[in-house]
């Protein structure tokens, strides 16, 4: 069971923001998504989820063609994902966030809710235990009730997960989890990120913080201008000097500084100092 | 034949011109504050209205003579419309102005109700005959009809459209209304007075939907409280069809509404053998209001806002 | 005692006093209103009639999040229905209940029709598109003289009969009325919370992300869509049956705004909100009758009022009807 990118790209307009993107993800693990900002990260996760259009190439999740489908379908095929931006629905309770995640599964079901109470009362224990049972991980049990838009920043972002995770997806994608979270929360995260791995189920994460990427990731792949730089373990990629200089700038660009430089100063006559 | 031709295009223009006085309107409120001004409509009434007295006391009273009654009492009567909409905005709208946005749409509609009922208590719920502004000459341009009416219409309506346009594009608040419909939050943070282009919107809208209102009356000689609903609406088709948020957009909208109605009128009942008579000619307009939302909801200039990039939440 | 166990002690009885009070008032109001004058009798079915239609376009409005300002339209359908197949104008005479049923589907399948097109959009465009087809059935319903008899309308509609027991004094219909309105406000009540419901607040708070996590948005909001329809246009049917003559002059925009206006002013997407907000905007007219034609100005003077100063209605959105049971019950 893989998710698999072929040729993928992405342009908006003249701008191509995705370029011809090949790779493979394999269950069990967990993959980081790295690169400086614009490099595309968050355009590959929200291709996958079908918020955005795929220009050309496919995605396909074990032989299965993900990238014609709908938003909706692609999260019925077991595609879940969370929001850089929260996107809880902030005016149901917390445990109502969830549980509106069973529509698909129950919604034939909804005339016999509205005539026979005893039928909606029962199947509705059975949602609610198994949300609690979420809850419970997230530690959100004790704000079951409470309306998610007033929940602190940091409980939302773990509602998310929850809600991302609610209904066992096959596929895990997690753009930027930990932005705006303290220490603690971060490790907080990264435990409960790394209790949630499982043999058949992938991970993608998007994350700018690279502590989290190097402990939590077995695999990272580095995006740069919209192309795969780079793929390898945490281990490799820190000691990648292309990596380095995706974040640094390219080689090219410090050369040209150092001439600029070198041009200006010959200029005002400053003497450059020979190195050793 | 040619002559038809050109007598329908001189209607369509002279109706195109109007509807876009009032388009603009829509096309500024939603521009700066992103609302549905359902109230406007009723600008363009309460032009007519007020025109009608101001002249009755201009000609009766004060005993003035025609020519310049006329003129006079079109430009106060805008005036004060422009000002009436700075007191509704005041009143109606600022309050609400962090709240959803949903809420203003409704107050507006609470406006709406005010204005068509407050005039019918005043001036009574039957139409009225309205005094003709223009001359009345009748010319043959080969072989159509065309009134001295209709020329004058033209002109009223370019000279104010012209107006705004060189307000919009060459003066300071001009420039200060266009930074606040860009983005309202960024052009607080630079020191614009925001509420003083909102201000402005709401003064420079109402004053050109009354002035349509003063000519829409003037045309067909007729005024009731409720006419601004029907030509309201079909305003704001012609501000979506042009593109909402335009100005240029609402003008060329609001042709382009104007010759579909004045040529789907005369085609309807020829096309369908008679099955469809003229009186489908606003079901025709709202049906062009629904398929130009649906193929394209930013409209023939409006800013082409792909799906992807609008994040929705919820409005109420 | 301290100040926070005194309040402790007062607070279950003074939230069970609200729920006594509207339970009372609403037991002496039904059983008060068979013994009136029928011309109040009428005024409480009109009253009942539009809180059924608030009741339906709650669903799309306050559950779902769409602004929908052609409702009127399903209301039409249900009225002529009952007027093209109980009258002489085809002289067809169906029964009453019979008549019921199709109205129901009809209504159904229209706003499945209108549905279609229109709910890609969103928010304030679907708010004009809507009002649109609600002016579109209007002029059609005017000009389409050999079926709906235009200007003029229907009349001389045959008395309704259920089970050979006839419905025409004003007294029979409160009572079917008011049967009706119970039906529909538990269905509309059961449906918000079934996870049809769910998914509907799902689309309100944040269309994108209700797709993300698998919902059907087009097919969730359709069947909002038809629900709605269905009951406006049952609705309809009865105003036609108490009437016994329909004409378009019923069916304006400005009938449209006043459910919304209902809705708005007793709270959103709240039962009891509609049920406040209807006998604040249908019971203060008739209070007002004295000053005539100043009661529609009031109104709007009074609709802005209250948007500005409670937009979020009269009635607070956690006092729904689990509140006033659970204060009746005192659990």
């Amino acid at each position: 069971m893989t998710l698999v990118f072929q040729s993928l790209r992405k342009e908006y307009g003249e701008v191509v923001a995705i370029d011809d993107v090949s790779t493979a993800f394999a269950p069990g693990m967990i993959h980081g998504v790295i690169g400086p900002n614009g490099a595309g990260k968050s355009t590959l996760i929200n291709m996958t989820a079908g918020s955005y259009t795929v220009s050309s190439g496919s995605i396909t999740l074990d032989g299965k063609r993900l990238d014609k489908l709908k938003k909706y379908q692609i999260a019925n095929s077991g595609i879940a994902r969370t929001y850089q931006n929260i996107r809880l629905f902030d005016q149901m309770t917390v445990i109502e966030n969830l549980e509106v995640c069973f529509y698909p599964a129950e919604v034939a079901g909804t005339w016999k809710e509205v005539v026979w109470p005893p039928y909606a009362t029962a199947r509705r224990q059975r949602r609610r235990e198994k949300c609690m049972e979420i809850l419970r991980f997230f530690d959100l049990q004790g704000y079951a009730e409470v309306d998610a838009g007033g929940l602190p920043y940091g409980r939302q972002r773990m509602l998310e997960i929850a809600r991302a995770l609610i209904c066992n997806p096959r596929v895990l994608l997690l753009d930027e989890p930990a932005a705006g979270l303290n220490h603690h929360e971060t490790a907080d995260l990264t435990a409960k990120l790394t209790a949630l791995r499982s043999p058949d189920r992938i991970m993608i994460v998007v994350e700018h913080d690279m502590d989290l990427v190097m402990t939590l990731c077995d695999s990272i792949i580095v995006m740069h201008h919209g192309k795969l730089l780079f793929r390898g373990t945490p281990a490799e990629v820190q000691a990648s000097a292309d990596v380095q200089l995706a974040y640094l700038g390219t080689a090219n660009d410090i050369d040209d500084i150092r001439a600029a430089a070198q041009d200006r100063r010959a200029q005002l006559g400053i003497r450059t100092r020979r190195r050793s | 034949m040619l002559g038809n031709l050109i007598q329908q295009t001189v209607n369509a223009l002279t109706i195109g011109s109007i509807y876009a006085l009032i388009a603009l309107g829509y096309t500024m409120v939603y521009g700066v504050l992103r609302m549905i001004n359902f109230a406007h409509g009723e600008m363009f009434m309460l032009g007519a209205y007020v025109a009608f007295l101001l002249l009755s006391m201009l000609v009766g009273d004060v005993g003035m003579a025609g020519a310049i009654a006329l003129a006079m009492a079109f430009v106060i009567a805008i005036f004060l419309v422009g000002a009436v909409g700075v007191g509704i905005e005041r009143v109606a709208y600022k309050p609400l102005r962090n709240s959803t946005r949903l809420a203003p749409m409704l107050s507006s509609l609470g406006v709406s109700l005010s204005l068509v009922t407050g005039i019918q208590i005043l001036a009574g719920p039957q139409p009225v005959a309205f005094p003709s502004f223009f001359p009345v000459v009748r010319y043959e341009v080969m072989g159509g009809t065309i009134t001295s009416m209709q020329i004058g219409i033209l002109v009223a309506a370019f000279v104010l459209m012209f107006g705004l346009h060189f307000l919009v594009t060459r003066s300071r608040i001009g420039i200060i209304v266009r930074a606040v419909s860009e983005s309202r939050p960024t052009a607080q943070l630079l020191g614009i007075n925001v509420n003083g282009a909102i201000s402005m919107v709401f003064f420079v809208g109402p004053l050109l939907g009354a002035a349509g209102g003063i000519l829409y009356a003037s045309y067909y000689g007729i005024m009731s409280p409720t006419m601004g609903a029907v030509i309201g609406l079909k305003a704001f088709t012609a501000a979506i069809l042009g593109g909402i948020g335009s100005i240029p957009g609402a003008m060329l909208g609001a042709f382009i509404l104007a010759f579909v109605e004045v040529g789907g009128t005369a085609l309807l009942p020829v096309i369908t053998h008679g099955v469809l008579g003229t009186e489908y000619r606003d079901v025709l307009t709202f049906a062009i209001l629904i398929l130009v939302l649906l193929v394209r909801p930013a409209g023939i200039l409006g800013e082409a806002v792909s799906e992807e990039s609008v994040v929705y939440k919820r409005e109420f | 005692m301290s100040v926070a166990e005194a309040r402790t002690a007062v607070r279950p009885r003074s939230s069970r006093i609200v729920p006594l009070l509207v339970f009372a008032i609403t037991i002496a109001l039904i059983v008060a209103t068979p013994f009136l004058p029928n011309y109040y009798v009428r005024v409480v079915n009109s009253l009942l009639i539009y809180i059924l239609l608030g009741i339906g376009l709650n669903i799309v409005i306050g559950y779902t999040g769409l602004l929908d300002l052609g409702f009127v339209a399903f209301y039409a359908v249900g009225a002529y229905t009952y007027a093209l197949l109980a009258s002489p104008q085809f002289d067809l005479h169906l029964p009453f209940l019979l008549i019921l049923v199709i109205a129901a589907c009809l209504g159904a399948i229209t706003g499945i029709l209108l549905g279609i097109p229109v709910l890609r959009l969103r928010g304030d465009y679907l708010a004009i598109v809507t009002l649109g087809f609600g002016e579109i059935i209007r002029i059609i319903i005017n000009n389409l003289d050999w079926l709906t008899g235009g200007p003029q309308g229907i009349a001389r509609l045959d008395k309704a009969s259920i089970l050979g027991l006839q419905i025409a004094r004003p007294v029979d219909f409160f009572w079917l009325l008011l049967v009706v309105v119970v039906v529909a406000g538990v269905v509309a009540w059961r449906l918000e919370h079934s996870i049809l419901g769910k998914a509907w607040a799902a689309i309100r708070e944040d269309q994108d992300a209700a797709r993300g996590v698998g919902i059907n948005t087009t097919n969730a909001k359709l069947a909002a869509f038809a629900t709605s329809a269905t009951i406006g246009s049952i609705a309809g049917a009865i105003f036609g049956a108490s009437q016994r003559f329909v004409s378009p002059e019923s069916f304006t925009l400005q009938e449209s705004v006043l459910i919304v206006l209902m809705i708005v002013v007793g709270g959103i997407g709240n039962i009891l909100g509609i049920v406040a907000g209807a006998a604040i905007l249908i019971l203060l007219p008739e209070v007002l009758r004295e000053f005539a034609e100043w009661r529609i100005l009031f109104l709007g003077l009074l609709m802005i009022f209250l948007i500005i100063v409670r937009p979020a209605g009269i009635v607070p959105r956690s006092f729904g009807p689990e509140k006033l049971i659970r204060g009746l019950f005192g659990k």
